[in-house]
């Protein structure tokens, strides 16, 4: 008598059915429960004290003469096409390397963790390579009109130190991806995101310490600026540094940076010696105020966590045919879909920089009061940065991390119509309130309320 | 080095006379003199030899035999400048007359390519010979975090001289393995002054002999294993200093715990005359991993290490050290005694750093390491693994600084 195969039992196949439809609707719930967080969080990082403002139009041809208007239209034109190119590249050099840098582990003699180090510096100095003609043109056309002073040479040689800080940063970055990967081969994301937020927090924080070239800012009218600033600001005293910059670059900047006890202000040595009067640097001091008594920086960290959490989803969905992220052959394929998503996000990082830098520039017209000062400060800007105050609206989605120039102008003018309307308001109701006094002081045993 | 037309011969017994070796400075004067007068006329002698050399396709045998003498002459001098030797040479670079001397081959027949070209050709060999005998007023330190040695150590002939002076000096010897480093900087500079000179097209060798390298004798324990294959990844060759940040990067944070062993292993072995077997697993393992890494950033070998430093893992390696008794008083001024050789060991990182520099042209243009450049670069880096084995208690057997035991280079087999 043979032997007969044995009957799936129906009653496993419905209960193994059943447990995979459970299962099935706890991912959908989680995934809506993290989609609603997701959200909340956004909505609540996207909130600002910038109120619903009509900006009035402000043409191009009123922020900058025409002559240049010109140069900073063709100054721009170049370096957006140029840094658009230079994307493409970028893209293209990872998806050829995501084909085949999985071929360089014979090149290592390291482990699994060490070998997709080695892909990963490989991964980015490939794309290192890809893009040295893009900056070496960008360099030549801003040496032409004159807003750099780098050297081609010791251009070349910073990139290759900055890429060097690139490469210690990517390995820890894959050493915590794949060393989480190891014991959370499906899951790591969810470990590898917080992470990494926690490393963007540290980064903010200790940024200060390591930003080169600093000492603090010697004109004791601007530091008391400062100090009255940040109080309208609810701030304690915030040091003010300079960044000497002027061997490398005549365009001027400005930036906070910091958390808590490490927050700081820097100007570029570029905006000192005369080229900004003592108003216009108010206003970069007020702006600069604005980012930390409003915590934008804490709230990037906030935006980069959470973009973190799909991000880190999709890479470890991207890389599971290739063995999942404790395999260093995925690791190419990792940094493509990485650099891709960073490109495909750009436009979304570009609207909340716009969305933080527009406060900051509200906050610095309400501290200071000086839409004069703004007005010129703004035109300044944009005649010695040769920048464009109207950019294309392709550039404007893609790149701009800053409202135009035309826009920061509009909003100092929407500011200065609310103050007008304001007063307006204010005085009519002071004629009102008057005539009601007067009204009521004739008439006999009348209560004044 | 052997196979090369210009050979070395050494025959000098490692004996001193102080008197001699404390006023060779001076006693030297004449020959100072004498050799930048010939120095001039060799000049002279070599533009010609160029011009015939060219039309002739060989080098005419006077002028032949005129720069043959030159070249012995300068080793001669320089053997005895720089205590190599301890005969006063004569004026006439006269083969046999010295305890240390080169054998050169006869002239043959010579492309007009190469030698129209020689001098660019030499550039290469001028930066080794620079390494490894030219004097430099850089004070040097061997950058790393764990050893904190500051000396003059300019070219390898130099420091070699410096410490063998005092040496010399005090012992009425000069140290086997400083002589025949010195005799190996010597050859290296006469075959490239051969070459200079038209004597032979071929080029200097670099390389010391094979055994050299593994260098189990002389008693001391501590070899190199080089079986780095030639091909090598330009992608990886190109990008290499970067690519060695988060190893230098490990390697500091694993330092700080070395030292820190290794001042346990000087406790213990100062108590008990043996370093305890975790401690001396610890900083041998340690000291592996160092090799492994300078071989991966001097371009000694292709791979990207490994952070662990296991044995056998990398084609350049550092075999299991022995754990042997350490006698009490020379560990206790170990860091004293260590000294001279650190000083050393900063000499040949020149030669080390040279080599990788060279390896890395080489390397992007053509995706191989020339295996003269590589023996060379691990015959320095065995010389640095010794030295830092000896300073962090793993052995108490001094570094040999030679490329090969004894009076004679050891002979490589043909390839």
């Amino acid at each position: 008598m043979g032997r007969q195969r044995a009957r799936p039992d129906p009653g496993a196949v419905t209960r193994r059915e059943l447990a995979t439809g459970r299962r099935r609707i706890a991912s959908g719930l989680l995934l809506l429960l993290a989609a609603a967080g997701w959200s909340v969080a956004a909505y609540y990082l996207w909130q600002t004290s910038v109120p619903d403002l009509h900006l009035p139009h402000v043409a191009a041809g009123d922020v900058l003469a025409p002559g240049t208007l010109r140069t900073a239209r063709r100054v721009d034109r170049l370096l957006r096409i140029d840094t658009l190119l230079s994307q493409l590249v970028l893209l293209a050099a990872f998806a050829v390397y995501a084909r085949y840098g999985a071929r360089l582990t014979r090149e290592s003699a390291a482990g699994r963790i060490g070998t997709g180090m080695l892909l990963a510096m490989l991964g980015f100095g490939v794309a290192w390579l890809a893009q040295l003609p893009f900056g070496l043109v960008a360099l030549w056309w801003e040496r032409s009109h004159h807003l750099s002073r780098v050297g081609y040479f010791t251009w070349i040689v910073g990139s290759w130190s900055t890429l060097g800080g690139t490469f210690l940063f990517i390995c820890a970055a894959i050493l915590i991806v794949m060393a989480v990967a190891r014991f959370l081969p499906g899951s790591w994301w969810l470990v590898g995101a917080p992470l990494f937020a926690a490393l963007a927090l540290l980064q903010a924080f200790a940024q200060p310490y390591i930003t080169p070239s600093l000492h603090p800012l010697a004109d004791p009218a601007l530091r008391a600026d400062a100090n009255t600033l940040a109080k309208a600001d609810g701030l304690p005293p915030i040091p003010v540094f300079v960044q000497d910059v002027h061997l490398e670059t005549t365009a001027p900047n400005a930036e906070a940076m910091g958390l808590a006890s490490s927050r700081r202000i820097v100007l570029w040595d570029t905006f000192l010696g005369g080229r900004f009067d003592r108003r216009q640097l108010r206003v970069v001091l007020a702006h600069e105020l604005g980012h930390l008594a409003r915590d934008h920086i804490l709230r990037e960290v906030g935006w980069y966590a959470l973009f973190a959490f799909p991000e880190a989803y999709l890479i470890a969905y991207a890389t599971r045919r290739r063995g999942g992220m404790f395999e260093p052959t995925a690791v190419p394929l990792a940094l493509l879909v990485f650099v891709g998503m960073q490109l495909a996000v750009q436009p979304v990082h570009s609207l909340i920089s716009r969305h933080l830098e527009a406060e900051a520039d509200w906050i610095a017209i309400e501290t200071t009061r000086d839409p004069v000062g703004a007005r010129s400060l703004f035109v300044r800007l944009a005649a010695t940065s040769a920048v464009d105050p109207s950019p294309p609206t392709w550039d404007y989605v893609l790149y701009e991390g800053h409202p135009t120039i035309a826009q920061r102008i509009a909003m100092v003018e929407a500011w200065s119509a609310r103050q007008r309307a304001g007063a307006l308001r204010r005085s009519r109701e002071a004629v009102s309130g008057r005539s009601r006094q007067a009204r009521s002081a004739r008439l006999p045993g009348a209560v004044v309320g | 080095m052997s196979g090369h037309p210009v050979r070395l011969r050494l025959n000098d017994d490692l004996r001193r006379m102080r008197l001699a070796v404390f006023f060779r400075l001076i006693l030297a004067i004449p020959h100072y003199l004498w050799y930048w007068a010939w120095t001039a006329l060799a000049l002279v002698a070599t533009i010609l030899n160029w011009v015939s050399t060219l039309i002739l396709g060989r080098p005419p045998r006077p002028l032949f035999r005129f720069l043959a003498a030159y070249t012995r002459y300068t080793v001669h001098f320089h053997a005895y400048l720089f205590l190599i030797g301890d005969e006063y040479p004569g004026f006439t670079g006269r083969n046999g007359r010295s305890p240390v001397d080169v054998e050169i081959a006869e002239p043959t027949r010579q492309g007009r390519l190469g030698v129209f070209f020689r001098l660019a050709l030499a550039v290469p060999a001028f930066l080794v010979a620079s390494a490894l005998a030219g004097p430099s007023t850089n004070a040097v330190t061997r950058a790393s975090p764990y050893l904190t040695s500051v000396g003059v150590a300019g070219g390898v002939l130099v420091t070699v001289a410096f410490l063998g002076w005092f040496s010399s000096l005090v012992r009425g010897r000069m140290p086997e393995g400083m002589r025949n480093l010195g005799a190996y900087v010597l050859l290296y500079v006469a075959q490239l002054d051969a070459y200079l000179f038209l004597l032979t097209d071929r080029y200097p060798d670099a390389a010391p002999a094979p055994g050299a390298i593994s260098l189990s004798t002389a008693g001391n324990p501590v070899s190199l294993v080089n079986e780095a294959e030639a091909r090598r990844s330009r992608l990886t060759v190109l990008f290499r200093v970067l690519l060695a940040l988060p190893h230098l990067v490990w390697s500091a944070l694993w330092g700080v715990a070395a030292i820190a062993a290794a001042f346990a292993s000087w406790a213990a072995a100062l108590l008990t005359g043996r370093v305890p077997r975790p401690l001396h697993e610890f900083v041998e393992r340690f000291v592996r991993y160092q090799v492994h890494v300078q071989a991966f950033l001097y371009l000694l070998a292709n791979p990207f290490p490994g952070f662990s430093g296991r044995v056998e893992s990398y084609p350049v390696d550092l075999p299991p050290i022995p754990r042997e008794v350490q006698r009490r008083p020379a560990t206790a001024v170990r860091i004293v005694l260590a000294y001279p050789a650190l000083l050393l060991s900063g000499a040949l990182n020149w030669l080390l750093m040279t080599c990788a520099v060279l390896l890395w042209f080489v390397g992007l243009t053509l995706g191989r390491a020339p295996e003269s450049l590589q023996r060379a670069g691990c015959f320095a880096l065995r010389y640095w693994a010794q030295t830092l084995a000896y300073t962090l208690l793993l052995t108490d057997r001094y570094p040999y600084s030679g490329p090969w035991a004894g009076n004679e280079p050891v002979p490589i087999p043909a390839q």
